[in-house]
């Protein structure tokens, strides 16, 4: 007989009081894990997310003595001395300290072309990874009668072009029309649906037939990089790819990023929010429901105190009983969260990945739950244990 | 029969409630000798529980002092007076009240639950005074698995398990048949012929000649209970 064994038969006795009790730990407790594992999904997702949302860092000719004459009158010099990007520097970006972060290499070369009597700007691009990293660029129409492609796949034919939607009205030009480009001719490919934004005005070329178009062969204006994982030091990255490209200049994207963070903390402030709300009314009941029985308990607790029971006593018997409840709360809250993330959170939050059930988050649900029951539950013990026992046992 | 071993000396209670104040004892004084029985009579209101709470170290007094074995009980501290009931004594209430969701043999266990002992010493020595109160085979019961009798010895038995010196019954045939009654007034006084002190408050004037002295009380004071008896015979015939 000890005192934990008369806090565990005085649970068996109110199972339903008990129940109750647990019901609002467990659903307190489900709700913060639910939440977590949602937010984790999120942060994860969005990363992936992230490595589709362009490039990370952009690597860009040195232009020598930009610092040093960084006026209007210069900049004829200025572009005379620009150090040229070219094919070669390619493989060294895959060869450099930081390949392991690197994801995507998409070269390109900007140019001027004259089409009906007015300049345009062409970019000449590897297809395939120009647009698996700039997924929001999407075909509106397309000169086959196949459906319309899935444009990170594609291969552009030879002698096409794809235009954006205002070049394209700009030359009022169709699909499958021809256009001359400087006295040569390509083939409207498609057009692009409108983002918005500069490359809308934009031709897209093959990256070899803009630089034979723009007379310039193995050259590119830039090359843009996206890093592999949405934790990547970018900073880090910066510097590898400076070292290894000497004659170029490297340009860290820190938009994505920072995007990333905002959303995931609205979500999390909104989380942050609910489960605090949850908390409290889980604590409420707590409260609500230990006061009660400490009175329903009131000649109970006076014939243990009669009988030598110290007021230590009384408030160990309570804390071991809702100790228990909050084990047990802890576990079985850890256990329906984490099934509500994995089974609701999908639909609840649009995530398209599996929110796995984390084990490692069950000491934490364990501890939540007890610590609250106990902080919740001194207010009923010192109660308890103040209770007068002769006042306790009049009232026979 | 000679030691002394409550010794109440000029106790006042007084109870304020709801504005009122209700002077519940009024100048009590009063040695209880070691190894004696005593019955506490008196019509109800008159300060009888309230004596015995206080001498069982339940309540303090508004004034005056009461000293147990020589100790003055109301400068102990909280904790230190709980584990002076413990040691020092019994209590057996009206209708047992016994925690209805332990069995016979844990309710008896109770007074040990706090003290150093083994499990197994604990187990003994319960089981050593059901067997004493005649209800080992129903050890294992849980109180409303019993007769209102059978509960009644379980109540005695948690009381003297610890072994104290000093039993505080109120009203313990109260709900009781007559026989039954008897009954557990012969084992009060079987224990009181092994050497407890006994102090039992009781309506029944029958009881009284299961026990020694037995103390009239009248308003919160002492009456003497042969001019009580003389006063009664007065105004009967
Ligand atoms: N806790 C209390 N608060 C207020 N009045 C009390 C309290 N306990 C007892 N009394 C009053 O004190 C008087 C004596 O009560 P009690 O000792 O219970 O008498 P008895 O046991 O002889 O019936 C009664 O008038 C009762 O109402
Ligand atoms: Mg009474």
């Amino acid at each position: 007989m000890s005192i934990f064994r008369i806090a565990l038969n005085n649970l068996m006795r109110r199972k339903i009081k008990m129940l109750f009790l647990m019901l609002g730990l467990i659903v307190g407790v489900a709700t913060v894990i639910s939440f977590v594992n949602i937010l984790k999904a999120m942060e994860s997702e969005l990363g992936d997310k992230i490595d589709e949302f362009g490039p990370n860092s952009i690597i860009l000719p040195r232009s020598e003595g930009m610092d040093i004459n960084n006026n209007n009158t210069m900049n004829t010099d200025i572009t005379f001395d620009i150090q040229k990007l070219t094919m070669e520097d390619i493989p060294k970006i895959s060869a450099s300290s930081v390949s392991q972060y690197i994801n995507i290499i998409s070269p390109k070369l900007v140019g001027a072309v004259e089409t009906e009597q007015r300049k345009t700007i062409i970019v000449g691009i590897d297809t395939k990874k120009e647009f698996t990293q700039k997924p929001w660029l999407t075909l509106k129409q397309q000169d086959t009668t196949k459906e319309i492609q899935e444009l990170s796949f594609l291969d552009l034919p030879n002698k096409s072009v794809i235009l954006g939607s205002s070049a394209a009205k700009a030359l009022n030009v169709k699909v499958g029309e021809l256009i001359l480009l400087d006295e040569k001719e390509f083939k409207v490919f498609g057009i692009l649906n409108e983002v918005g934004s500069e490359d809308d005005g934009l031709i897209y070329g093959n990256l070899n037939e803009v630089q034979t178009l723009l007379n310039k062969p193995n050259e590119l204006s830039m090359i843009e990089v996206s890093a592999y994982c949405n934790n990547c030091p970018i900073e880090e990255i910066v510097v590898g790819l400076e070292e290894s490209l000497p004659n170029s200049s490297v340009t860290a994207l820190k938009e994505a990023a920072l995007f990333r963070e905002e959303t995931i903390g609205q979500f999390s402030k909104f989380g942050f929010a609910l489960s605090a709300m949850v908390l409290l009314i889980a604590a409420m009941v707590v409260l609500k429901t230990m006061l009660s029985s400490i009175s329903e308990r009131t000649r109970e607790i006076g014939i243990f105190r009669a009988i030598g029971f110290r007021r230590a006593h009384i408030m160990k018997i309570i804390f071991i009983e809702v100790g228990l409840i909050g084990i047990i709360s802890g576990i079985l809250g850890f256990l329906i969260g984490s099934l509500a993330a994995t089974y609701g959170g999908p639909y609840l939050a649009q995530i398209q990945n599996d929110i796995p059930i984390d084990i490692q988050l069950l000491l934490p649900a364990v501890l939540l739950s007890v610590g609250l029951a106990i902080i919740v539950s001194a207010y009923p013990a010192i109660k308890a244990a103040q209770l007068d026992p002769a006042e306790a046992l009049r009232y026979v | 029969m000679s030691e002394i071993l409550i010794s109440i000396k000029d106790i006042k209670k007084t109870y304020k409630s709801m504005g009122e104040e209700v002077d519940a004892l009024k100048n009590i004084t009063l040695d209880i000798m070691k190894g004696e029985s005593v019955s506490v009579m008196g019509h109800s209101g008159s300060g009888k529980s309230t004596l015995l709470s206080i001498m069982g170290a339940l309540n303090p007094p508004t004034s005056g002092v009461i000293e147990i074995d020589g100790i003055d009980i109301y400068k102990l501290s909280q904790e230190m007076r709980a584990d002076f009931r413990r040691e020092y004594l019994g209590f057996v209430f009206q209708q047992f009240q016994l925690i209805p969701y332990l069995t016979a043999h844990e309710n008896v266990m109770l007074p040990l639950t706090t003290t150093k002992r083994t499990n197994k010493e604990k187990r003994d020595m319960a089981e050593e005074v059901l067997i004493r109160v005649g209800l080992k085979d129903k050890m294992n019961r849980l109180p409303n698995q019993l007769s209102g009798g059978e509960q009644e010895r379980v109540a005695i038995a948690r009381a003297i398990v610890n072994s104290p010196p000093l039993i505080l019954a109120d009203e313990p045939t109260g709900s009781l048949d007559t026989k039954t009654g008897d009954e557990i007034m012969e084992l009060f006084q079987e224990l009181n012929q092994e050497g407890l002190t006994v102090l039992m408050v009781t309506h029944n004037p029958d009881n009284t000649k299961y026990l020694g002295r037995t103390i009239m009380m009248k308003d919160g004071r002492l009456s003497d209970y042969q001019e009580e008896l003389i006063r009664k015979s007065i105004n009967i015939n």
